[in-house]
């Protein structure tokens, strides 16, 4: 159970996050409708106070206001079951959460949901989808929080700021809350556009809209590109060729995603890579490293590829020995003693009996080839 | 799972709190809705010169307050179900780990080397689990060659999946065309096969019977210097053929779990004859890692309390010991029992000459001139006497 509270923050943070992002909305919306009811009731009344109360007048004031209220009543019926249904997803979360056992089933469920993420952080979207739909997974990964930033993502490598400041302009009171500079990135994106090209007039009507109120912090930036004026767009000064450097979208990109992440809580790393990560360390032992003859083909971190992945990681810990048989590889222990040969390399007793069965008697050592009689075979005691 | 059921408690109030909400709003909104339209044709009803009455100014001003505090009262309850949202929030702060993060490196899987490297893996994850198309897809955002890698999987679910169907052509075909490495491991694979197509024969009755006599002449007498015992049970089964084989001492042989068994074996020998791994390294190594974090988590929050979190260099070893399991063991590790160290090439294991094992820094430590006591006996030996020892 324990690895459901160290790696399922993100699973049930996310869609309490949509929830509370849905209960303001509706708590918006509705507040919006009551004052509109409100207001029609203070005209009605304004009608009331005349000195002559015309019924044909208040007639159509009634009717007006039952209009009002009946927007109000669809709008709360709207977003309550918006609400209810951002609530039943973490309930559906929670639920699968529930039936966790250590079965291969929910593992490889866990392994595929892990990836779903990864590709999504990584912008794999059509092998996210894929996945997530040939398992069964759309409800428990979250996707649709992706395929949102998807398409900001999709118009910012389209040298396009609109969706973006949008997505900006929606978040507005969680993002000055994180002090995010997305938009104040995105408004110098454009201006540095705006130089490039050549509308150099149409820069300054720019930065006079959006760089006049800046925060403290901004203004040596906005000093920065300013200056940019000065220069033709050609220009080999470091300083201002790197402003109108093509890679800063696909930093404003990457700038989005990790502000996206923060919105939602999300951490920096996926659950895939720290899982991973954990596990190459707690399986890497020296002999992964070691001679060829030393190595397992069972063992992941034997791999080539993984091998290399798990080059920087931490060793496992080991303070007692885990041993196994070569042949076997079963453990060694009170049930299979580990047994020496005169070569000094060390078997399991079974395996040993079971050679010695299949060749008269005779033991062949798998790593040295030479043969023994299995009389030879001495008990090792680990302790 | 007392996280989680703290957490569903959170939910399920918000649910119910917000389920009645929905049928409060909906009530009350339709009577006054209701209430207003009454008045409203009332009114219509008048001629249209009409004016209002001080009576019907009353009620009219009755039916706006009242009006006015039931849409004012919805708008306040619902921002006091807030605080139930945000205890959900809450909820899972307290029983989630929000830093799970915290234990790992994020430069070790993301320079560009990298992130081929881990696609890679992970196509060859999914070509193993016979999720061609996921692969495929992976490989074609992320930009890298696969191909290589798909072959032998190809083939392999090609033949797992017919042997799910109970086909067993393509297996035989695979295992005749591999016959001499597969009898150098020892492989009983195509014996396995044959075996279940001729049970197959037999299950349909005697009118198969020559049949099934003619199959076992052909494929199966190749097999009886290694499968002696089994063919004679195979051929005990022709005297009950007319009686009906399910009711004899054979009926094991029918059980569904021997095709279990054979697809099983398939996969073991055909990964080991192709020198791969049966289980994907990659669920084996998140599967490991999902059973250390909790473990290194907690560590980590313990150093960090006691102030000590400068000993997590996190460079050479973890901190901890973890263990994944008796089947997550690939590599006999020795770690001497006086130095609780884990031995090296500088640093052999060493049989002393009553059997036990420790390591050369301890023995060389126990030793007196040309004396050693076993510290876990009472012989006393030559320390020269003890011998490397290989795992």
């Amino acid at each position: 159970m324990a690895d459901i509270k160290a790696l399922e923050h993100p699973t049930l943070k996310v869609p309490y996050e949509i929830l509370n992002k849905k209960f303001r909305a509706a708590q918006k919306q509705l507040d919006r409708e009551v004052s509109h009811v409100q207001a029609a009731a203070i005209e009605l009344e304004k009608g009331l106070f005349a000195d002559k109360v015309g019924a044909g007048d208040i007639s159509r004031l009634l009717g007006g206001m039952v209009e009002k209220l009946q927007v109000l009543k669809r709008k709360a019926e709207e977003s309550i079951c918006e609400e209810l249904q951002a609530g039943y997803v973490c309930k559906r979360r929670l639920e699968h959460l529930k039936e966790h056992t250590s079965t291969s089933q929910w593992c490889r469920k866990r392994l595929d949901r892990m990836l779903v993420e990864y590709f999504l952080r990584k912008g794999y979207y059509n092998a996210a989808s894929k996945l997530a739909q040939t398992s069964d997974l759309k409800d428990l990964t979250n996707i649709d929080v992706f395929t949102v930033s998807r398409e900001v993502e999709k118009s910012l490598m389209d040298r396009e700021t609109t969706k973006c400041l949008n997505w900006c302009h929606d978040n507005r009171s969680k993002l000055r809350k994180l002090h995010s500079t997305m938009e104040f990135n995105l408004r110098v994106q454009e201006f540095v556009e705006l130089v490039k090209a050549d509308r150099r007039l149409d820069a300054v009507r720019h930065a006079r809209k959006y760089f006049s109120s800046y925060e403290e912090d901004q203004l040596p930036s906005i000093q920065h590109c300013m200056a940019l004026l000065a220069f033709p767009s050609n220009t080999e000064i470091p300083a201002y060729k790197e402003l109108l450097d093509e890679d800063r979208w696909l930093r404003l990109v990457e700038q989005f995603r990790q502000e996206n992440y923060k919105l939602f809580q999300l951490a920096s790393q996926s659950t895939f890579t720290v899982a991973l990560q954990a596990g190459l360390s707690a399986l890497k032992t020296p002999q992964c490293y070691g001679s060829y003859e030393q190595k397992n083909k069972s063992c992941p971190v034997c791999q080539d590829w993984l091998n290399l992945l798990a080059d920087p990681l931490p060793f496992a810990h080991c303070s007692h020995s885990r041993l196994i048989c070569h042949i076997s590889g079963l453990p060694l222990n009170e049930h299979n003693q580990p047994m020496v040969l005169p070569n000094s390399y060390v078997y399991g007793q079974q395996s040993l009996l079971q050679m010695a069965a299949d060749n008269n008697g005779q033991i062949i050592c798998p790593r040295t080839k030479e043969i023994f009689p299995y009389q030879k075979a001495e008990k090792v005691f680990v302790m | 799972m007392e996280a989680c059921v703290a957490v569903e408690r959170e939910v399920d109030k918000v649910l119910t709190k917000f389920g009645s909400i929905n049928e409060h709003a909906g009530r009350t909104l339709r009577d006054v809705t209701n209430h207003i339209e009454a008045l409203r044709k009332e009114l219509s009803e008048c001629p249209p010169d009409h004016e209002l009455t001080s009576n019907q100014v009353m009620i009219m001003k009755q039916a706006m307050s009242k009006a006015r505090e039931t849409v004012q009262r919805l708008a306040t309850d619902h921002r006091d179900l807030h605080s139930t949202v945000s205890k959900v929030g809450k909820a899972i702060d307290r029983n989630f780990v929000a830093d799970f993060a915290s234990t790992s490196r994020d430069d070790v899987f993301s320079s560009p080397d990298k992130v081929v490297l881990l696609n890679k893996v992970i196509c060859q994850h999914f070509y193993r689990q016979g999720m061609l198309d996921i692969a495929d897809e992976l490989a074609l955002e992320a930009g890298i060659d696969s191909e290589n890698e798909k072959e032998p999987f190809t083939e392999l679910n090609y033949i797992l999946d017919c042997l799910k169907h109970r086909d067993l052509d393509p297996a035989l075909e695979w295992a005749e065309k591999h016959r001499a490495s597969l009898q150098k491991q020892n492989s009983s694979l195509e014996f396995k096969l044959h075996q279940l197509r001729f049970i197959g024969l037999i299950e349909k009755g005697s009118s198969c019977q020559n049949e099934a006599i003619q199959y076992a002449r052909t494929y199966l007498s190749q097999f009886v210097h290694t499968h002696e015992k089994d063919i004679q049970m195979l051929m005990g089964m022709l005297l009950y053929l007319s009686n009906g084989v399910s009711r004899s001492p054979y009926a094991h042989l029918l059980q569904p779990s021997l095709w279990a068994d054979i697809y099983d074996t398939f996969t073991k020998d055909a990964c080991s004859l192709l020198g791969l791994s049966v289980e994907s390294p990659l669920s084996v190594c998140v599967n490991a890692g999902c059973i250390a974090l909790p473990a290194l988590l907690n560590i980590k929050q313990v150093m960090q309390q006691r102030q000590v979190s400068g000993i997590w260099n996190g460079k050479d070893e973890l901190p901890i010991e973890i263990d994944l399991g008796p089947e997550k063991r690939f590599h006999s590790v020795f770690a001497c029992p006086i130095l609780k160290q884990q031995s090296t090439e500088i640093n052999p294991p060493m049989r002393l000459v009553c059997g036990h094992v420790i390591s050369r820094d301890a023995l060389n430590k126990l030793a007196n001139s040309n004396k050693l006591k076993c510290p876990y006996c009472p012989m006393e030996q030559n320390p020269a006497d003890a011998r490397i020892i290989y795992f």
